[in-house]
C-alpha cells in the first residue's frame, strides 16, 4: 500500500482527536480582528500614500520653496505638481479597485495574484515618487544654476578661477549622492517590510507557477 | 438580520469545525499555532460568509477558505516555530491502533508530510479528504493534469523522505 493510503486510513479513522470548540468559543472568535497579510498590506499601503502626500504638501510650504517662487519658475513647477497629484489619484483609484477584487473564495492562485497586484500598484507608486523626486531635484538644480543670484555669483567666481567644470561636477555629484542614499534607505525599508510580510506568499505563488511549466 | 446570520454561521462552523482543525494540523506544529490559525480561518470564513450563496456545500466552501488562509493570508505568529518536534496532540493515535510498529510508521509519515512545502501539503490535504483531481485543481487554480503530476511527485518525495 502506498504511504498516502496508510495515512488516509488513519486520517479518516477518528475525529475525536481534534479539539471540540463550543458555540461560544467560535462566537468569540468571529468578534476578533483579523491579522492577515492582506490587512497589513492595506494598512502599510495607505500609510505610503499618506506619507508621500504629506511630503509633497510639506515641501510646498517649506522655506526653500518660497525662495523658489522668486525665480519665476511657476510655469515649470505648477504643471509638474498638478501632474504629481493626478498621478497620485490614478494610483489610489487603481489600488482600491485591485483591493476590492481580493477574495478569499477565489482559487489559491488567483487570490495570490490579486494580492500581488495590489502590492505592485503601490510599488509602482513609490517608484514613481522616487523618480519624481530625482527629476524635481535636478530640475530645481537646473533652475538654480540659471536664476539663483548666489549660485550665479559662485558660478562666475568658479569660471574666473578656471574651475567651472569642477564646480558643476561636484554639485551634481553631491546631489546624486544624497539622492542615492535616500533611495537606498527606501529600498532597505521596503525589503524589510514587504520581504518579510510576503516571503511566504511569494514562495507559494512561485511553487504554483512552477506547476504550470 | 446580522444576529441570525451570526447564529447560522456559528452553528455551521461548529458542526464542520474538524475541517479547519485538520488544516491546522497539517500547517502548524504546536497547540498555540494551531489555535492561532484556527482563529484566523474563522475570521476569514465569517468575513466571506455573507457572500456564501449555497451554490456549493458549506464544507466545500470551507475547504477553499481554510486552505487559502493557511497558504496565503496567514502570517505565521512568532509563537510558530518550525520544528520537527510535535507535541502529543499531533500524534494522539487512537487506542485500537496501539500497535507499536503501526504507530511508529504513522508518526514517521506525519513527520514526512510536515516536511513538504505549503502547496504540497494542500494537495495532500485534499487527497486525504478524498477530493477528486477536478476539485483539487479547482481549489488551487492549477490544471487537473498538473495536479496529478504533482501528486505523483509528492508520493515519490514522501518515499525519499522516509527512505533516504
Amino acid at each position: 500500500m502506498d504511504e498516502l493510503e496508510i495515512l488516509k486510513k488513519d486520517w479518516k479513522k477518528d475525529d475525536s482527536r481534534y479539539p471540540k470548540l463550543s458555540y461560544d468559543d467560535i462566537y468569540a472568535m468571529i468578534l476578533k480582528k483579523s491579522s492577515s497579510i492582506v490587512k497589513w498590506i492595506f494598512i502599510i499601503s495607505i500609510l505610503e500614500f499618506v506619507f508621500w502626500a504629506v511630503i509633497s504638501f510639506a515641501l510646498k510650504d517649506a522655506d526653500f520653496n518660497k525662495k523658489f517662487e522668486s525665480y519665476n519658475a511657476q510655469n515649470i513647477m505648477i504643471p509638474f505638481m498638478v501632474l504629481g497629484y493626478l498621478i497620485l489619484a490614478y494610483f489610489f483609484y487603481k489600488f482600491f479597485m485591485n483591493y476590492r477584487t481580493i477574495s478569499v473564495t477565489d482559487n489559491a492562485k488567483r487570490l495570490m495574484e490579486n494580492i500581488l497586484k495590489t502590492r505592485r500598484t503601490v510599488k509602482q507608486y513609490v517608484a514613481f515618487n522616487l523618480i519624481y523626486l530625482v527629476v524635481s531635484a535636478f530640475l530645481v538644480l537646473g533652475i538654480e544654476f540659471n536664476r539663483d543670484e548666489t549660485m550665479i555669483a559662485t558660478i562666475n567666481k568658479a569660471a574666473a578661477d578656471g574651475e567651472l567644470f569642477k564646480f558643476y561636477a561636484l554639485t551634481i555629484l553631491a546631489t546624486t549622492l544624497v539622492l542615492a542614499i535616500l533611495i537606498g534607505l527606501f529600498l532597505v525599508f521596503y525589503y524589510l517590510i514587504y520581504g518579510l510580510l510576503l516571503k511566504r506568499l511569494n514562495s507559494n505563488y512561485k511553487e504554483l507557477k512552477k506547476l504550470e511549466v | 438580520m446580522t444576529k441570525e446570520l451570526e447564529h447560522n454561521f456559528v452553528e455551521l462552523l461548529e458542526q464542520h469545525q474538524n475541517i479547519v482543525h485538520k488544516v491546522c494540523r497539517l500547517y502548524t506544529n504546536n497547540q498555540d499555532a494551531h489555535n492561532d490559525l484556527f482563529q484566523e480561518v474563522t475570521i476569514q470564513l465569517w468575513k466571506a460568509y455573507p457572500k456564501f450563496r449555497g451554490e456549493s456545500k458549506f464544507s466545500t466552501w470551507m475547504y477553499r477558505v481554510s486552505l487559502n488562509t493557511a497558504i496565503t493570508l496567514y502570517r505565521k505568529s512568532k509563537r510558530t516555530i518550525d520544528t520537527q518536534d510535535f507535541d502529543a496532540f499531533q500524534f494522539k493515535i487512537t487506542s485500537e491502533s496501539y500497535d507499536d510498529t503501526e504507530e511508529q510508521q504513522l508518526k514517521l509519515l506525519y513527520n514526512a508530510v510536515h516536511q513538504l512545502n505549503d502547496i504540497e501539503k494542500a494537495l495532500v490535504f485534499l487527497y486525504l479528504e478524498d477530493k477528486n483531481y477536478n476539485e483539487i485543481s479547482d481549489t488551487l487554480g492549477i490544471s487537473e493534469v498538473n495536479a496529478r503530476v504533482k501528486m505523483n511527485r509528492i508520493k515519490t518525495k514522501l518515499k525519499t523522505i522516509l527512505n533516504p
